[in-house]
């Protein structure tokens, strides 16, 4: 069975319907990606499958359904969500940020503090400094950080390269080859940057306007001239 | 925030404590008079601060919880002999409920919306007093002879120096915890709190009864040091923005920041008042909260503590 497995998904704000019968699984012990560009609705499924959108269809963890519970239930079943960078705490330290994703797994506070410094050292050196000031590579740091505080099962990361350099996309594409290999973590992450999305998933879906148009292996998709021509240009 | 509580702290509070008990020795009655119309400020200012302050939903209808919590004891005392050991409590525990009320449009509205909507409470409130059972409000004029608790200023001034004391600590030791914390968070981002797994409907409920419970005591207390309650003096505009400009001249987000702002306004007008006794003060001190919010957002509290850096930083 799929550890999250997405049925016939809707998504509306208000009577704008963002998302359309959008289907695909994610296994356990996957690397998947959603590409797409701006208003694709990539940001409007992490909301959904965190329960802060309105939806129709299914969204099933486990065979457990969590359509219609709060975030918070949700993240205390295992789902952790890295939203982009600029959904931090921006007045807040580095060390309260992260605390701010421990408050639902209390008991592995100490763990996982110790386990999101040994991924990402230089947020053990600028705990005290406010997130405002940092480059925006820490700042994904920290928001990958904060959603492993939450001890998931599945990690979600919404664009975790935007504006980032090619350096830093490559560092945070090796933090979470890292997690997925060496902790078995399942993520799902969405993106715009194609190549990013292509060296680290298993599995590519591509959505447009709402609608799940192309999925397949890395490999697949770059054999198509339909895809190779929209986000490619050639 | 999440650092830890020390002796340091401790004796900070005490020392700044003692300093303020030591007052009454030093100044006129006047002056005393004047500081404990500052403490009972900085009490509301605090309980603005853990309800807008840290949330970030922004009441402009504060005095209504203070009017509920002072209209309760008033009442209860004067027209039912009821004593004040028990009307005061029960005034706390109304403005806590009243609190819940204030609680509901905040499910579904932030910012501006709910400012408007809280101001609304206000002025609702302030009309209701005057025709709903004026036999009971005193309608327009209010009730006058309710019965103070302490005689003369100075203690006068350590009933209020006492609470403000006690209310400041308790305050400060609740936001040192990490649910202190996540209330700053979800002034900041609602959302990621949320997608962080936190119940924000719960955690701002909390936020609420607390600046409501600290409302309604400051209020309650209020009333019996006057010993006089009218509408139009406390569903007002301007001691609405008292309020909100000392928490925020002060510095939001903190403790020492709306007691500093409360001290700092009151003594400001108060100083005034032989230069200008009409209402032109509140031109110069609407002025001074602009200038002082334009430089630094995060007021008083970040400007002292930035020149204590500067210092520290020059001697080492």
């Amino acid at each position: 069975m799929a550890l999250l497995e997405i049925d016939n998904l809707s998504a509306f704000y208000g009577r704008a319907q963002s998302l359309h019968n959008v289907s695909f699984n994610v296994g356990k012990g996957e690397i998947v990606a959603v590409i797409g560009t701006n208003g694709a609705g990539k940001s409007t499924l992490m909301d959904s499958i965190m329960g802060m959108v309105k939806n129709t269809g299914a969204i099933r963890l486990e065979g457990q359904d969590l359509i219609g519970f709060d975030s918070s239930e949700i993240v205390k079943r295992g789902v952790g969500y890295a939203p982009e960078r600029a959904h931090l705490f921006p007045f807040m330290t580095v060390e309260d940020n992260l605390l701010v994703g421990g408050y639902t797994a209390r008991d592995d506070i100490g763990r996982n503090l110790a386990h999101v410094h040994e991924l990402f050292p230089v947020l053990k050196q600028r705990a005290t400094q406010e997130t405002a000031t940092q480059s925006g590579g820490e700042r994904q740091m920290v928001s990958v950080g904060r959603a492993l505080m939450t001890s998931p099962r599945l990690l979600l990361v919404d664009e975790p390269t935007i504006g980032l350099s090619p350096k830093v996309c490559s560092e945070i594409a090796a933090t979470l080859k890292r997690l997925n290999e060496e902790d078995g973590l399942t993520i799902l992450i969405t993106e715009q940057n194609i190549n990013f999305a292509m060296s680290l998933a298993t599995r590519v879906h591509v959505l447009e306007t709402g609608h799940l148009r192309i999925s397949g292996t890395p490999q697949e998709l770059a054999a198509d001239d339909a895809l190779n021509k929209a986000y490619f240009g050639g | 925030m999440s650092t830890q509580i020390t002796w340091k702290h401790l004796a900070l509070w005490a020392l700044f404590l003692g300093g303020m008990a030591l007052l009454p020795m030093l100044v006129g009655k006047g002056t005393l008079r004047t500081i404990i119309f500052a403490n009972y400020l900085a009490i509301f200012a605090m309980s603005w601060d853990v309800l807008s302050g840290r949330t970030g939903y922004i009441s402009f209808g504060h005095p209504f919880l203070i009017g509920i919590g002072a209209y309760t004891t008033a009442i209860l005392s004067y027209r039912f002999d009821v004593p004040v050991g028990i009307s005061i409590p029960v005034a706390v525990i109304v403005t806590m409920a009243a609190g819940t009320l204030f609680f509901l449009p905040a499910l579904r509205i932030k910012g501006t919306y709910f400012a408007l909507v809280t101001l609304a409470f206000m002025e609702l409130m302030y009309q209701l007093v005057q025709v709903i059972r004026p036999d009971l409000t005193g309608g327009t004029r209010g009730i006058s002879g309710v019965q103070t608790l302490t005689r003369g200023a100075v203690n006068g001034y350590y009933l209020s120096l006492a609470l403000m004391g006690v209310i400041a600590i308790s305050l400060w030791a609740m936001m040192k915890t990490r649910l202190g914390t996540a209330l700053s968070a979800i002034g900041m981002n609602e959302e990621a709190v949320e997608g962080s797994g936190l119940n924000t409907t719960k955690l701002k409920l909390f936020a609420f009864m607390v600046g409501a419970g600290v409302a309604g005591i400051g209020g309650a207390f209020y009333v019996h040091y006057l010993g006089s309650i009218a509408p139009r003096a406390l569903f007002d505009i301007n001691f609405l923005f008292t309020i909100i400009v000392a928490a925020l001249i002060g510095g939001a987000s903190t403790i020492i920041g709306p007691m500093a702002g409360a001290f700092f306004l009151t003594f400001l007008l108060e100083y005034l008042r032989p230069f200008l006794p009409g209402a032109e003060r509140y031109f110069i001190y609407g002025s001074i909260a602009l200038i002082l919010y334009m430089y630094e957002p995060k007021g008083l509290y970040e400007i002292l503590r930035k020149a204590r850096e500067r210092l520290t930083g020059a001697n080492a």
